[in-house]
């Protein structure tokens, strides 16, 4: 008899014939030790399944990959004058080949179309795009936007937005304004680009906040999207969600819309005072004389940084109506509020510097070494 | 027939670039990371090479400035392909002596054609 035999031997007897003679408590460690050994095969065995079935999933992927990839590399190289419908006619019986219907290969086959998509412009992108449609993958993108899991969703919103299937924009809007932050960003992103008629539209029903990353995600989209008809942004500004109004004031500031004049004279009394601000200095930026006296009205009522911004704006416009007003703050308390309102009475082309070496001889030597510093051109503002 | 190396760590952008230069009537060598690209370039005289920017090990600037600074090879043009448009990049990248960008997305017959000048271009100098 081997080692072996008498090991199993011995552990067989324990559990039969031995058993029922042991205390108690050997009895149930026996049968503990019994369970997590079992436990342990059984999960051994599963393992080994799980590393088989991935094996054979890697290689499957592998050889679709690849056998994808060539297809796809075979129809990317057609010529500019070659025709798109024929060049589709050639290739489907190839794609037809492909089992479409397997969850896997349908995804690969997805992946390396929107990747050439994303790589390539002109014929290539026409004939990619139509393709999708072809081989009904735009119906699967259309079933994941659908999907109950949020993820899926947003899969599916990028499919659609990379391929421009735009008929799916309507399903897209109900997401614009989505719980999910992650979700509503992507619909965003994608109704623009989609959206051929109203691709503003989600700003109308955006209650959630657009998060300030996702606004510079937004904000270069919109600027650098050159099929886009830009919209006056200033029906925006009436929006209850700030978020929406911040967004809108950057892109107003971005296209110079001086349409916006009125909102923006309006949003000087907005209670948020981000949105003060950015009103304040597109105003000094699009240089609207009218707005002074407005920016005067609330002037007092202002923390300093809006003040300062204020004053910054007196000076861009420069029209000479508040020199007065400027020249008064240079006995403020605020060093801040001295200096930036000597620049702004510095930046008047006609009058400017004349005006400071006046106050310069009526003031004290402490505000009149202030005048020297902003006086002196190699001195850069801060 | 015209030589040309193309580096790019993408296989799916590399087999596509293949397939069309090879089909344009070109010889075609391809390296699908910075530092396979970097030895090719050793080894090997290319009439042209089209590299991408960001590559694993070694990057598409450091192959260019290799290129630019021997003198047997600073005459090979050398097409960088970026998906990055940015204003340092381009300067850099001009600034050691490339002869063209590429910006993803880009329409490949266009690329054919731009391939076709600098080859053309340098055949005559």
């Amino acid at each position: 008899m081997s080692i072996f035999d008498n090991i199993f031997h011995y552990i067989g007897q324990l559990y039969t014939d031995r058993l029922p003679y042991f205390p108690t408590n050997i009895r149930a460690s026996l049968m503990i030790i019994l369970f997590c050994v079992i436990a342990a095969i059984e999960i051994y065995i599963y393992i080994l399944f799980k590393r088989i079935v991935k094996m054979r999933e890697e290689k499957q992927i592998k050889y679709w990959k690849e056998h994808i990839g060539n297809v796809l590399a075979n129809i990317i190289v057609y010529d500019e004058t070659d025709n798109t419908a024929e060049i589709i006619s050639h290739f489907y019986p190839r794609f037809k080949k492909i089992p479409l219907g397997n969850k896997i290969v349908n995804q690969i086959v997805v992946n390396e179309i929107l990747l050439y998509r994303k790589n390539f412009t002109g014929k290539t992108a026409e004939v990619l795009s139509q393709l999708y449609r072809k081989l009904n993958l735009d119906k699967k993108t259309r079933k994941k936007i659908a999907n109950r899991n949020w993820d899926i969703k947003i899969e599916g919103i990028r499919e659609a937005n990379e391929m421009e299937i735009v008929e799916l924009a309507s399903a897209i809007i109900k997401y614009t304004d989505d719980e999910n932050a992650l979700l509503r960003m992507e619909a965003q992103a994608a109704y623009i680009k989609l959206s051929a008629r109203e691709p503003f539209h989600f700003l109308d029903r955006a209650r959630e906040r657009i998060l300030d990353w996702h606004q510079v995600v937004l904000f270069e989209i919109i600027t650098k999207n050159k099929k886009l008809t830009i919209p006056s942004f200033s029906k925006w500004l009436y929006s209850p969600n700030d978020t929406v109004v911040m967004l809108c004031l950057k892109l107003i500031e971005h296209f110079t819309q001086f349409d916006a004049e009125e909102e923006l004279k309006r949003l000087l009394r907005h209670h948020n005072p981000k949105i003060v601000k950015k009103s304040v200095e597109i105003i000094g930026k699009l240089e609207l004389a009218n707005a002074e006296s407005f920016m005067f009205e609330i002037y007092f009522d202002q923390s300093e940084e809006i003040k300062l911004e204020i004053l910054n704006a007196f000076g861009r416009i420069s029209s000479g109506q508040y020199a007065d007003f400027l020249s008064s703050r240079i006995y403020s308390t605020d060093i801040k509020i001295k200096k930036e309102a000597l620049y702004a009475i510095k930046r008047d082309p006609d009058n400017g510097k004349n005006k400071l070496r006046e106050i310069y001889n009526q003031t004290t030597p402490e505000n009149q070494a202030l005048i020297k510093h902003v006086l002196d051109d190699r001195i850069k503002q801060e | 027939m015209s030589r040309i190396l193309i580096a790019e760590d993408e296989v799916l952008m590399l087999k596509a670039l293949e397939f069309k230069l090879k089909k344009d009537g070109y010889e075609v060598d391809m390296a699908s990371d910075g530092r396979q690209a970097m030895e090719k370039v050793k080894a090997n005289t290319y009439d042209l090479i089209l590299t991408d920017i960001m590559m694993p090990f070694v990057g598409g600037m450091e192959i260019l400035s290799f290129i630019k600074n021997d003198p047997l090879k600073k005459n090979t043009p050398v097409l960088l392909i970026s998906a990055v448009g940015l204003e340092n990049v381009v300067l850099e990248g001009f600034s050691l002596g490339a002869d063209d960008f590429i910006y993803k997305p880009f329409n490949l017959n266009e690329l054919s054609v731009r391939i076709k000048r600098y080859i053309k271009q340098n055949e005559f100098n």
